[in-house]
């Protein structure tokens, strides 16, 4: 039984660090900005790194599921805003269709692309962010190029008041709900055979194969679970935050690229990772803007190229392999 | 009237698609001998682009001399982000490549955002227009046309005609077979990559005489889908393959841009950009090796 | 009682014939030495009885029931393990885990939890002599320690068949005398069949196997008791080269 229990002791770091930001962002003045975009960062990276640092594959289209989960909450908001007594029952409607929408994404996505192998599967994910966009917007769904806006719904179904502390509070709470919500779900698997069978087939996914490992199964296991935090994740930092859905901006990307520059700094495949990686990457993108705003990707896709050829196992890989074997090893993962 | 303007578009369409291939014989020919997918290749063609660009509009060098500088530049950087970068990859996962070309394409991308700035630029370079009875071509179309086969012929006499050509060929039908033969693995593989990355770049020379006003550091990414489409329908390790893949991809594209503007309500633009993907997603699950490949 | 049972299979590649209408029978805990040169299709036949490739013509029957067309993930938990001629372990993962994957995945895989496998596992390392390397990331081992851990995760399977793939080939020969001692008490206290497969016709496999299967440019030349198979002419054709070789 113990063991049971010092088995999920990397989740304290996890804790701490966010209870820390939280704290950092609520008691500081003019903080809960920066914590804010902190906390998107790392969310982004928890759940992406489900499926790229657990399995090794890439999906180039990630944003999809980011952009999905942003209609499922807008047209929950917009659709649903004349049922008298929903009140902010709306908001957990818009996020079970947020997840419903991301993980039936996924399962068409990963239906065709995850029976194809490494470089073939990377090229069948790379248009799906273009792809659904361009169908939204050439097939006029959801309103297609004009979007969705639901500022008004959102004023009339919970007041103004209530509606603006949703912004700029509450959805950033569910931000770090969700983020420790896929650290956790993430120790889950590392501690159970998925963790296994991930590694297994990250490693050499033939001889995965031949021990016995369905490796189908496990990378789907993997592709939805990653796609619906990123549903949740656009549902509560994009759709809450700001209430209107244009499909240029949901399917850029760029978040494509900022999620796998977050997986890759902090160490794909590990459970700390992307925390420390979101923290990086956020901390210096917000610095960086005050001097030359817009251009962090030209600071850091020379640093990910580097970390990619001289220490791909990202910053907390490192610090794991420095600590194995010793007590702070226990809580490094 | 429907049927007329269909077959003078699927005209327009085959000149693009000659261009078109062209710009994806790069990408097949770096998988090839290789086997690495670069992901960053649209950000090679916009650098092929911005260099037209800057040559005409701060030169006043006329785009067909940029072809010559274009290609230069593109083996240049080929050979730079093979020995800095691919070289010490070859034996890693696949997932550093796809993640380190990705990251190359951000890269440049960037760096042409830091000179030139985001917003959309182009030139005009007039050189008249042309009845070919079918349509009508601005006659720069169909010299950008002609260029690309042009190139592709040249790029398989090279192949079929010379020492350097053969021994590439060579390894992309039996690496370790080659290396038995005395043929220097290691300089095939460089000289490869900068070649694929040169006909990238002076791809995006000849794709800016279609796109007046498209000039945009972003502009890539649009092309690196349509050059997976391109590279799965030809077979992606066959750059003569890519090359007919072109055309078929710009056949395809301008014909269903005429049909689906006969629909209503819908945006024949966005659908045409849809149906490319869609084509992507078909030809992977049905022949990931490519449609017009032989077994 | 007949394991495993091969009717007339047949794999092509190409114009190719790498495995030429194979027929074979192999009993429950018996030993079998598959012997044959470099390109005698030694390799294709492991594939397809573990599934990797399917053949193009015949059958192939475990336990009595048609595996032809069933997947490799599927044929694990029969009881089918396997070692590969240049090991492939998952290089990131401790030797601990590697082996426990093994439990996990093999014939009580549905039954054994993560910490039984880990026990499983620590059982083998012991026992492979493994115990120094429990911890170290298996990337890091010395090629015939990723050989043993290699055998040890096959081992953790629990299977009914083991084909080993060139298990012996680069060991030094008293740490050979010792591995066959290991496996040979392994295979008798669990039951377990082993079809070992050797590029030459080693010592130590002859000394152990009770039956030999010679293949030769795809085909079975020879399947018979060890003691026969090695007093065959066409064995002594093909392993010494007939008239005017060497």
């Amino acid at each position: 039984m113990k063991n049971q229990v010092t088995k999920y002791y990397p989740m304290l770091p996890v804790l701490a660090a966010y209870a820390a930001l939280f704290l950092i962002g609520r008691n500081m003045s003019g903080m809960w900005q920066l914590v804010a975009m902190l906390l998107f960062y790392c969310a982004l990276g928890q759940a992406f790194n489900i499926f790229l640092g657990m399995t090794g594959y890439v999906d180039f289209g990630y944003v999809a599921f980011m952009g999905v989960g942003t209609y499922g909450m807008a047209l929950a908001i917009s659709r649903l805003a004349h049922i008298e007594g929903l009140g902010a029952g709306i908001i957990v409607i818009g996020f079970v269709l947020a997840v419903l929408m991301s993980t039936m994404l996924s399962i068409a996505v990963g239906a065709v692309a995850l029976r194809l192998r490494g470089a073939y599967f990377a090229i069948a994910t790379i248009g799906v962010n273009e792809g659904f966009r361009f169908l939204i917007e050439g097939a006029r769904i959801w309103n297609g190029s004009e979007g969705i806006i639901f500022t008004a719904q959102l004023n009339q179904i919970l007041g103004r008041e209530a509606a603006s502390a949703l912004a700029t509070f509450w959805a950033d709470l569910f931000v770090l709900i969700i983020a420790v919500a896929a650290a956790l779900v993430t120790l889950i698997y590392m501690r159970s055979k998925i963790g296994y069978a991930l590694t297994a087939l990250r490693e050499d996914e033939d001889a995965a194969k031949v021990m016995g490992i369905n490796v189908t199964k496990f990378k789907i296991i993997a592709f939805i679970t990653s796609a619906s935090f990123a549903g949740l994740v656009g549902a509560s930092s994009w759709a809450l935050k700001t209430p209107y859905v244009f499909p240029p901006e949901v399917f850029e990307i760029h978040y494509t690229i900022e999620a796998i520059i977050i997986v890759l700094l902090g160490g794909a495949g590990t459970l700390l990772g992307p925390l420390v990686g979101g923290l990086i990457y956020g901390i210096s993108k917000y610095y960086l803007s005050i001097f030359i705003p817009g251009f962090q990707l030209l600071i850091f896709a020379p640093i990910i190229i580097v970390i990619i050829v001289v220490f791909p196992e990202g910053v907390v890989g490192m610090l794991k392999a420095k600590t194995r074997n010793t007590a702070a090893g226990r809580f490094i993962v | 009237m429907v049927f007329e303007q269909l077959t003078g578009n699927l005209f327009q369409g085959l000149v693009l698609g000659a261009v078109y291939g062209m710009a994806t014989m790069g990408l097949s020919l770096i998988f090839g001998v290789l086997k690495v997918v670069n992901v960053g290749h649209g950000a090679f063609v916009m650098v092929g682009a911005f260099i037209t660009f800057w040559l005409f509009s701060a030169l006043g060098v006329n785009p067909i001399f940029a072809i010559p500088v274009a290609f230069v530049i593109g083996l240049g950087l080929g050979l730079f982000f093979y020995y800095t970068v691919i070289q010490r990859l070859i034996k890693a996962p696949e997932l550093a490549t796809l993640l380190a070309t990705f990251s190359i394409g951000v890269l440049l991308q960037e760096v042409v955002k830091l000179i030139f700035g985001s917003e959309f630029r182009g030139y005009n370079w007039t050189v008249g227009k042309i009845d070919l009875g079918l349509t009508v071509l601005p006659v720069s179309k169909l010299l950008a046309s002609l260029g690309s086969v042009g190139i592709a012929v040249l790029l398989y006499i090279w192949f079929n005609r010379t020492r350097a050509g053969s021994a590439m060929r060579s390894v992309v039908e039996d690496s370790e077979g080659a290396r038995v033969c005395g043929v220097n693995v290691g300089a095939a593989y460089a000289w490869s990559f900068a070649l694929g990355i040169g006909l990238t770049v002076t791809s995006g020379v000849l794709l800016t005489m279609f796109i007046p006003v498209g000039i945009n550091p972003y502009m890539g990414g649009g092309y690196t889908l349509k050059a997976f489409v391109i590279a799965v329908l030809g077979g992606l390790s066959s750059p003569y393959g890519a090359f007919f893949g072109g055309l078929v991809f710009g056949l395809i594209e301008n014909g269903s841009y005429t049909l689906f503007a006969l629909l209503p309500g819908v945006e024949p633009f966005a659908l045409t950009r849809f149906l490319s993907f869609l084509i992507l997603l078909i030809i992977l699950l049905i022949r990931p090796t490519g449609l017009l490949t032989r077994k | 009682m007949t394991l495993l049972q091969l009717d007339n299979v047949t794999k092509r590649f190409g114009g190719l014939v790498a495995v030429d209408h194979v027929s074979l029978e192999i009993d429950a805990g018996q030993f079998v030495g598959i012997v044959g040169p470099n390109g005698s299709g030694k390799t294709t036949l492991f594939n397809l009885i573990s599934g990797v490739f399917f053949p193009e013509e015949g059958r192939i029957y475990f336990e009595g029931a048609d595996i032809t067309r069933m997947p490799p993930y599927k044929r694990a938990p029969l009881g089918i393990g396997r070692t590969f001629q240049i090991p492939r372990p998952f290089s990131s993962a401790t030797v601990r885990e590697n082996i426990a994957v093994g439990a996990m995945f093999g014939t009580l895989g549905k039954k054994l939890t993560v910490d039984d496998s880990m026990d499983v596992a620590d059982q083998l390392i012991e026992k492979l002599d493994l115990t120094a390397h429990r911890e170290k990331a298996a990337g890091t081992l010395t090629p015939v320690e990723k050989k043993l851990m290699e055998i040890g995760r096959a081992l953790a399977m629990k299977p009914k068949l083991l084909l080993m793939d060139e298990a012996m080939a680069g060991m030094h020969p008293s740490d050979i005398d010792q591995m066959v001692a290991f496996t040979r008490q392994i295979a008798e206290e669990e039951n377990i069949s082993i079809v070992a497969m050797v590029e030459h016709i080693m010592r130590a496999v002859i000394g152990m196997a009770e039956k030999v299967i010679v293949l030769h440019q795809g085909a079975k030349l020879v399947d018979a008791p060890t003691q026969e198979a090695l007093k065959d002419p066409k064995v002594v054709e093909v392993y010494l080269g007939g008239s005017g070789g060497r």
